[in-house]
């Protein structure tokens, strides 16, 4: 598991933790670096801790134990430091509906620090580089989800922040949103700006987006790694069967048959059997001599959903 | 609790954290809420509509009615100057309201992560709602002139009353966002306004001396700061003799007595506002 970078990391954290009242754990101890210009995703399904722990590095949520910092400024000690050098993009709307586009991103800008010119001058290159150029003066509220969240993004990146956090940034949209709001959030990706921390529940954006995932599973962290080490774990095919009867036993038969190795896994009446190197073909046929009787089988890629399930036992999908 | 650790370097090429000066900083969130308040004239006028019919309507009506307090105050000045007991509360319980709106639907989540003290969200609400209510007092007393309201003003009267109105506002408001910073939901905390503006009016003395009240309550009227504040402004501009202060205090010297009433707002405008920012920046943070 990558938990640390070579040089200095835009984002560390260090036995964070989160209690809340009554005992509910809700992060319970993780530890990760964010290389500079690197966009490092959370992913988990709802309850993970994902939101929780980008609360507390934005300092809207208090730790229990732990430390964490933002471009080297400790968010417990000095968390005027850690936000000035950061903005989020909340998962919820969130702008005054009163005001206009322009206000919106104009109050973030003079919060920030940004000079009246240069504010003017970025609201113009980011209205036009995320399509808000004609929503510039209308009222925040008469705009839709969609170009709300543009707004958000575009309000977030006017202060120029060393770390933009994005918590589930697509979620609530329509798929043409989130495919056109993951084109903007790639965009950002590819000019290098920023280090961006991405919360989401959804694979695609995961795999799409981010150079390193957390898989985050009941408060903890449960892998860390590229997506593509991560999926190298299950293998690059996956053979899955769907069983009448026991699953366990027919797993049980698999493995003595040396059909599934040690990876394999059952959920249900399903199994699911990461092949690794060996060809399907080979497999299907292992099956067929075997004594499990399938009454579905077919292969398919890797999913972080089946990376998900081998380390937890459920299902991102399902559990979101 | 969390550990702090030494700091961690600071990565190369970031830039560094932005220093965001204290009065650039209020003024952006001031500026922020005057733009929203006026996108809701209720606000503005809902809480002058009560009190202006008092002033106007209702104390030259009781003036009439009952021949005056049998003393050299005009009565229907007496009462004009009372309604404002009514009038700020009002107002600082709808600017108060407003607090509710932004955690549950506004842009306070955004605010929150500004490189800002929290404090800040606080006394830039607070500065807006002091000057509409202070512009609310000041078109109530200018219709109550109107109306042939006998008011005595001085340099001193200002400012005793200027002291008074606004140690009142910060008392009231920082009552007002104590509650907003406590209280979930809209409806449950406009169901405070009976028990923080309209009880107080009654035993403050808004409408009589407190001394006509039966001893008990006069008792009670005098811990009530809301009593203090309102002996302060009619001295100021109805009651040069500080018969008001005198019912509370009962010395002779009515600029001492001033003093003292002004210590007491003083103080509690102090400890509410203090524990304002305390509840804001414990509810915004969980």
């Amino acid at each position: 598991m990558q938990t640390a970078t070579t040089a200095a990391p835009a984002v560390a954290v260090r036995g964070l933790r989160k209690t809340y009242p009554g005992g509910v754990e809700a992060v319970r101890g993780i530890d990760f670096d964010v290389a500079a210009g690197e966009v490092f995703g959370l992913l988990g399904p709802n309850g993970a801790g994902k939101s929780t722990t980008i609360g507390m590095l934005t300092t809207t949520i208090a730790p229990t134990a732990g430390s964490a910092w933002l471009a080297g400024h400790d968010v417990i000690a000095e968390p005027l430091r850690a936000r000035g050098v950061s903005s989020v993009v909340f998962q919820d709307p969130v702008v005054d509906r009163g005001l206009s586009v322009r206000a919106n991103i104009e109050l973030h800008a003079r919060l920030w620090g940004v000079p009246a010119a240069e504010a003017h001058a970025r609201i113009g290159e980011l209205s036009g580089r995320l399509g808000l150029t004609a929503l510039l003066d209308r009222p925040a509220g008469s705009t839709s989800g969609g170009e709300r969240r543009r707004v958000e993004i575009a309000r977030a990146l006017v202060s120029r922040p060393s770390v933009l956090f994005l918590d589930e940034p697509t979620v609530g949209l329509d798929p043409r949103m989130r495919h056109e709001l993951l084109d903007v959030i790639a965009g950002l990706r590819a000019r290098a700006e920023m280090t961006v921390l991405l919360t989401t529940h959804y694979l695609d954006e995961a795999q799409r987006l981010c150079d390193r995932i957390a898989i985050m599973n009941a408060g903890e962290i449960v892998a860390l790694d590229t997506p593509q080490a991560l999926l190298a774990d299950v293998g690059t095919e996956i053979l899955e069967l769907r069983v009448e009867g026991d699953p366990v036993n027919a797993l049980a038969l698999l493995r003595a048959d040396g059909v599934a190795g040690a990876g394999a896994f059952a959920i249900g009446a399903r199994l699911t059997l990461p092949l690794h190197d060996r060809p399907a073909a080979a497999a299907l046929a292992a099956v067929q001599r075997s004594g499990v009787r399938p009454t579905d089988i077919g292969t398919r890629a890797p999913t972080l959903d089946d990376v998900y399930l081998q380390l937890t036992g459920d299902r991102l999908r399902d559990a979101a | 609790m969390a550990t702090t650790a030494v700091g961690a370097p600071v990565p190369a090429g970031v830039r560094p954290a932005p220093r965001v000066r204290p009065a650039s900083a209020l003024a952006t969130l001031a500026r922020r809420r005057v733009a929203l308040t006026a996108r809701t004239p209720r606000q503005i006028a809902v809480p002058l509509l009560g009190p202006l019919l008092l002033a106007l309507v209702a104390a030259p009506a009781l003036d009439a009615a009952t021949g005056g307090l049998g003393s050299q105050i005009d009565y229907a000045a007496f009462i004009d100057v009372g309604t404002i007991s009514l009038l700020i509360p009002l107002s600082c319980i709808f600017a108060g309201l407003s607090v509710i709106v932004d955690r549950h639907g506004g842009a306070q989540r955004e605010l929150l992560t500004a490189p800002v003290p929290r404090a800040y969200l606080v006394l830039g609400n607070l500065a807006v709602a002091g000057v509409l209510a202070l512009l609310q007092v000041v078109v109530l007393l200018a219709l109550a002139a109107l109306r042939g309201a006998d008011l005595a003003i001085s340099a001193s009267s200002i400012g005793w009353f200027a002291g008074a109105t606004v140690l009142f506002i910060l008392f009231m408001y920082g009552l007002a966002e104590t509650l907003a910073g406590r209280i979930e939901k809209e409806e449950d905390y406009l169901g405070a306004v009976p028990a923080v503006a309209i009880l107080p009016f009654f035993f403050a003395g808004a409408l009589f001396p407190i001394g006509a009240m039966p001893a008990a309550l006069t008792f009670v009227a005098k811990l009530l700061p809301l009593t203090h504040a309102l002996a302060l402004m009619r001295y100021a501009l109805v009651d040069p003799a500080g018969s008001g202060l005198h019912d509370i205090w009962g010395m002779s010297d009515p600029t001492t007595e001033a003093w003292l009433s002004l210590g007491v707002v003083a103080l509690v405008a102090a400890v509410l506002l203090a524990l304002a920012i305390r509840s804001f920046t414990r509810a915004a943070v969980r």
